[in-house]
């Protein structure tokens, strides 16, 4: 299974049309949400410890801005590396991983 | 507007235009002839009237300078790559010496191997073969995420010691979506000189078994024969040194397989890309 066609939808989605027929939106959010590399990894598992102090950390002025996504590309034959606004761009997404994310339409 | 730095590194995927078809021999463990049976592949697809390139991405541990009969290249005067036997080759052994050690991060290996893709001029070629290093780290990554692979080579030998790792290696290909050309049982077995008896040194039949194992083409045995170990040694592969030998023929044999199952598999596929303007 691989998908066929991305497209950008709504301004704040992506679409990803895959062999098998079936559509998946994903929303730009949920992509930088589930971002799977190491650092994003940690961070998440930390979530849980997080302390007070940490919970109202100062954004940049690129992670205050809405989030969009600057860039995809392939890596190799087997995912795709999201360039996301906030400057985040190290998450390289297996086709796997990607099917298990977002919303199915089709 | 387009990816200014590349997720995951510089893995932007390379383009190599004039060379037609890319095949990675590779294994799981170290020691099992795969540098030997890339140099021998090289030659027997050349002998087969192919233009061919040999790559040595094993970067710690280059062996294909010695197998070629050459030595250290002096990058003032000679530039790469280098011709011998008809083959077009790039080794790190040429440019470090035998005796210094690469210590090197990942890093590193990616950057050397990308050069080597891509700071070289390959220029026509039906076939470049690219002589792995062991295992599944940074060099085999690099390749599957940026080279265009046609797919890969996995040599094993034929004991368990050895499959456990190939099964390794062949799931890594099947993972990052590399397609899998087949298995090469080398050093399958051994014809005594002396009494002409087919002696099985290291079981036999492993190879086979982890093709079917596993839903990939078994390309063929290779048999062991100390005079493959001396030509490499000596610098001149044994399908260019005894041509007519058995084990040339097998090499050969090897060549056409490995040929029909890249044209079976040959598919243009590549993962649909979005364009982002400013």
């Amino acid at each position: 299974m691989f998908p066929t066609a991305l497209k950008i939808v709504e301004d704040n989605k992506l679409l990803i049309e895959w062999s098998d027929g079936l559509k998946y939106v994903y929303s730009f959010g949920e992509l930088r949400d589930q971002c799977p590399c190491a650092s994003c990894r940690v961070k998440r598992d930390k979530q849980d410890d997080r302390q007070p102090a940490t919970l109202l950390s100062v954004l940049t002025a690129a992670e205050a801005r809405p989030l969009r996504i600057e860039g995809i590309k392939p890596i190799g034959n087997y995912a795709y590396g999201i360039a996301f606004s906030d400057g985040h761009n190290t998450g390289i997404y297996s086709l796997e991983f990607l099917r298990t994310l977002g919303t199915r339409i089709l | 507007m387009n990816i200014s730095n590349p997720p995951g590194g510089s893995s932007q995927r390379i383009v190599l235009p004039g060379v037609k078809q890319t095949i990675a021999v590779a294994s799981g463990k170290g020691g099992v002839g795969k540098s030997t049976v890339a140099a021998n592949l090289a030659l027997a697809l050349r002998m087969q009237g192919h233009q061919v390139g040999l790559m040595d991405a094993d970067i710690y541990g280059p062996s294909i300078p010695i197998m070629m009969g050459l030595g250290m290249i002096d990058q003032k005067t000679t530039a790469f790559p280098i011709e011998k036997y008809g083959l077009k080759l790039v080794s790190m052994g040429f440019v470090v010496a035998p005796d210094q050690a690469m210590i090197w991060r990942g890093p590193m290996v990616h950057k050397a191997i990308t050069q080597f893709l891509t700071g070289i001029n390959w220029g026509e070629l039906d076939y470049l073969v690219i002589d792995l290093p062991p295992g599944t780290g940074d060099a085999q990554l690099t390749l599957t995420q940026t080279a265009p692979l046609s797919g890969a080579v996995v040599v094993t030998t034929p004991q368990d010691v050895s499959l456990i790792d190939a099964r390794k290696g062949l799931k890594m290909f099947q993972q990052v979506r590399v397609p899998v050309l087949g298995i090469v049982e080398n050093m399958s077995y051994f014809i005594c000189h002396r009494c002409g008896e087919r002696h099985e040194i290291f079981r036999h039949g492993g190879g086979t078994r982890c093709a079917e194992e596993l839903g990939v083409p078994f390309l063929g045995a290779i048999p062991l024969d100390p005079t493959v170990a001396l030509q490499g040694d000596l610098g001149e592969p044994i399908v260019h040194s005894h041509p007519d030998s058995a084990i040339a023929q097998a090499y050969l044999t090897l060549a056409t397989a490995v040929k029909a199952q890249v044209e079976a598999m040959q598919s243009e596929f590549r993962l649909p890309t979005l364009e982002f303007h400013e």
